[in-house]
């Protein structure tokens, strides 16, 4: 008898959490409201493109730069990109490790308002292991960075930075992503780390 | 069905008590974040295949500790680690809360230098933490993808109001990481551990206090004593109270007979009250403990006294000296007081000592949150409620019973033999069974003689004498078979010759659910650590009338039957209270007779499955299919 009524306790418990659960992903929407193209997730016009811009097939990645398969993979994916010519590459920062890597993005985006994005971007894939602050800059600074100022640059667009880094990781969550690295390419999800014959295939089906 | 691909046993082990709600709490979420749009729209925009979602992947389980701290453990699915380094706990407030790890596999990465990572299993431990906390964690798929952190939050171990809301509704945020974002819509389920890991209850009394205050947990809990009212567990006290009524002859009026019942009842719920109380003071659910020979002999013996008081052998009253000096109302009066307060309060500590839903809700609710004034109220009030239908008597009954002659004779008679019955029970409890069944004998014999199985019949005698003689016959008859099986070495009353029978026929036993008894820890871990088949343990003690009326109306249920096959079937036995005993409930988290606990293979115990006090056969059965 008593587990009867407690069931129904329960049941009242429940569909009020239900409710209350509901009302407030209701009031959360707005975040989220904004549909997402494809235009959008390839183009974002804030994201430095590298590759061949006018390339007709765009890999998007989203990376971090703490994840160890993204960087062990990203040699073969640039080489991928020079030999074909016509891939256009989107490197998506989506820092997922923590500070370190949210710095390592900053930065790297710091040196693309001052032109450079590309020398940043494979200087901090190409470092060992975890980030702190001081091998970010070491690692900067080796390919001639001056740190100060990129940070400079970083923070004078820092709307434009902050804003793209938002939208990757809103995009990230809209597109179901796990984690990093996950690569589109054309209209194909790919998670996880890909090597050359993959990419070519995947680069092959988007051009079909 | 909770270990399928989807990890989270909550959302998926669907037909439980309320866990059948909990698919339709999610259909309400999924509604909710339909009208979000994009996350289900763009699911289609690309075609994608995907490694595991990261809670299947990293399966969080927590076991509570005595100490109030928490062991959090990982089940990692085969190919996939996670990083020492990235597993945290702070609380709400976003205080960091130290944590003890092991140390993980170096793991020598080329790209990612020697970083420190699990495989298949992890294990953090943080002592007390105030209020809810929250849990990161993050790993990567091998050779595959990184996840983003995990944030899952756990409910305070006291679950104070505010805090006891699964953590389904907030977004699990990544502390530190920038816009990396999780929600932790299926971070419902984050309870069960290793060897045994318990579900975790929202319990009964936070679940009425959030909803309606202290006031809403005592109407709730008076609710819920009346519908136990008629349970075998208060079911004893209406013979007792209406001996005691009856006991009192020409000086039972309605009033009277409203104030004795009514000295009864608060008796009783007073010693539900008590039971609170001394479970917060010493963790012991104390009608367990009063489960000792003392205990129950002291209780016979006033059993069998009353019952002599009521063949009118003596009278059972305080010496006169002290009546005239105690009383000024009369004769015995203060005297039946008292008794109505003792034999209440005794009917609830030793009679029937019955664990029911509420009464193990009141109990952990006083266990986690240290609030005995609540919990010893809750109890009070289930004794109200359970005393309901005594009043009822004490008014009613008044009018019924008669106040003198012959008729009052007799029915005080009967009421002697109920008691005596009664005296015999718990005696028996606490005797050999070859001695119980003795005792059985003679009150059979006592019953055959008052009936008048030895005396003449005039030739003359009425109908309803030669009846009375036949009834006092077969009594003598009975004790006759009864004496003869205790001297046989029988220890069955209904079956008083069964040493015979087994000894001279094979006569296949019926087919019964087999349990095997466990009476320690040691038992416990040992059968669990032998069998890949989830189990059911059930508790029970010969002294837990409600687990008699399960042996007779739920193990025989063929659907029952069939629903524990394949199951390892443990019963932890009870009878004889010790220290192993109280070990096994405090880890399995049980105050007591009867509660039914389903692990599944992994020795999880499946959310919303556990069963307290009577439940029906399809109840046992939908929790048994739950860790199936």
């Amino acid at each position: 008898m008593s587990n009867i009524r407690r069931r129904t306790l329960l049941a009242g418990g429940v569909l009020t959490a239900a409710a209350g659960t509901g009302l407030l992903s209701l009031l959360r929407a707005p975040a989220f409201a904004k549909e997402i193209t494809v235009e959008e997730v390839l183009f974002d016009p804030a994201n430095p493109v590298l590759g061949n811009p006018e390339g007709d097939v765009t890999i998007v990645e989203f990376f971090d730069y703490q994840c160890p398969y993204c960087k062990a993979n990203h040699p073969v994916l640039t080489e991928t990109v020079e030999a074909d010519g016509n891939i256009r590459l989107v490197m998506k920062d989506w820092p997922i490790f923590g500070a370190p890597s949210v710095r390592a993005s900053q930065l790297a985006l710091g040196a693309a308002t001052l032109g450079r994005y590309e020398a940043a971007n494979s200087a901090l894939m190409e470092t060992d292991g975890k980030l702190d602050e001081t091998r970010i800059h070491e690692a900067l600074k080796d390919v001639g960075f001056d740190v100060a100022a990129l940070d400079r640059a970083y923070r004078d667009e820092r709307s434009r930075w902050d804003g793209l880094m938002g939208r990757n990781s809103d995009q990230a969550t809209m597109l179901g992503l796990r984690g990093t690295p996950a690569f589109i390419i054309g209209t194909t999800i790919y998670p996880g780390a890909m090597d050359a014959a993959a990419l070519r295939d995947a680069v092959e089906l988007a051009r079909a | 069905m909770a270990a399928d691909s989807h990890g989270m046993t909550v959302t998926t082990s669907a037909p439980r008590r309320f866990g059948h709600l909990l698919p339709l709490a999610l259909f309400v979420l999924a509604l909710a974040s339909g009208l979000n749009g994009p996350v289900t729209a763009q699911e289609t925009l690309f075609a994608s295949t995907k490694p595991l979602a990261p809670r299947d992947a990293f399966e969080l389980s927590v076991e509570l500790q005595p100490d109030g701290g928490r062991v959090l453990s990982w089940e990692i699915a085969e190919g996939y680690y996670l990083y020492r380094d990235h597993l945290a706990v702070e609380t709400i407030e976003g205080d960091v809360v130290p944590l003890e790890t092991a140390p993980g596999i170096a793991k020598h990465d080329p790209t990612f230098g020697s970083v420190e990572v699990y495989y298949h299993r992890a294990e953090a431990t943080f002592s007390q933490a105030p209020g809810a906390v929250r849990v990161t964690y993050q790993g990567c798929q091998e050779n595959g993808i990184c996840y983003p952190p995990v944030t899952d939050t756990l409910p305070a171990v006291a679950p104070a109001s505010a805090d006891t809301e699964p953590a389904a509704s907030s977004p699990a945020t990544s502390p530190g990481s920038g816009p990396g974002k999780v929600t932790a819509t299926d971070g419902l389920a984050d309870n069960a551990t290793s060897r045994v890991q318990l579900a975790k209850d929202e319990g009964l009394v936070s679940d009425l206090m959030d909803r309606g205050g202290s006031a809403l947990v005592l109407l709730g809990f008076f609710g819920f004593g009346l519908l136990l009212a008629f349970t075998p567990c208060v079911l004893p006290m209406i013979p007792i109270l209406g001996g005691l009524l009856a006991g009192q002859g020409a000086t039972l009026t309605a009033r009277r007979g409203f104030a004795l019942s009514g000295t009864y009842v608060v008796a009783m719920s007073s010693a539900l009250a008590l039971l609170g109380v001394a479970a917060a003071l010493s963790g012991r659910n104390l009608q367990i403990a009063l489960q000792s020979p003392w205990a129950i002999g002291g209780v016979a013996i006033l059993f069998a006294a009353l019952a002599m008081s009521m063949f009118g052998v003596f009278e059972l009253r305080l010496p006169n000296a002290w009546n005239t000096r105690l009383s000024r109302t009369g004769t015995g009066r203060r005297g039946t007081f008292g008794g109505a307060a003792i034999l209440g309060f005794t009917s609830a500590l030793i009679m029937g000592p019955c664990v029911t839903a509420p009464l193990a809700g009141a109990l952990l609710y006083i266990a986690q949150t240290g609030d005995t004034a609540l919990g010893a109220a809750a109890l009070f009030s289930l004794g109200l409620g359970e005393g309901v239908p005594l009043l009822l008597l004490g008014i009613f009954g008044a009018r019924a019973l008669p106040r003198a002659g012959r008729w009052m004779q007799t029915v005080n008679r009967i009421f002697g033999f109920i008691f005596l019955g009664m005296a015999v029970w718990l005696a028996s409890r606490v005797v050999p069974a070859a001695a119980g069944l003795a005792l059985w004998a003679g009150a059979m014999a006592l019953l055959g003689v008052f009936l008048g199985g030895f005396d003449q019949l005039e030739a003359t005698a009425s109908p309803i004498a030669r009846l009375r003689k036949a009834a006092g016959v077969s009594a003598l008859f009975v004790a006759t078979l009864l004496g003869f099986g205790a001297a046989t070495g029988g220890n069955d009353p209904l079956r008083p010759l069964a040493g015979f029978r087994a000894a001279s026929s094979a006569v296949p036993p019926e087919k019964e659910i087999a349990f095997s008894t466990i009476r320690s820890l040691t038992e416990l871990d040992a059968a669990l650590a032998k069998t890949e088949q989830p189990t059911l343990i059930y508790f029970t003690a010969e002294w837990c009338v409600s687990c008699r009326v399960i042996e007779r109306r739920v193990w025989p249920d063929p659907g029952v039957e069939t629903a524990l096959v394949g199951m390892q079937l443990l019963a932890a036995d009870l009878t004889e209270f010790d220290a192993d005993g109280q070990a096994l409930l405090d880890r399995l988290g049980s105050v007591g007779p009867p509660t039914m606990i389903f692990l599944d293979a992994e020795g999880r115990e499946a959310p919303g499955t556990r069963l307290i006090g009577e439940p029906d056969p399809s109840a046992v059965v939908a929790s048994a299919r739950a860790v199936q």
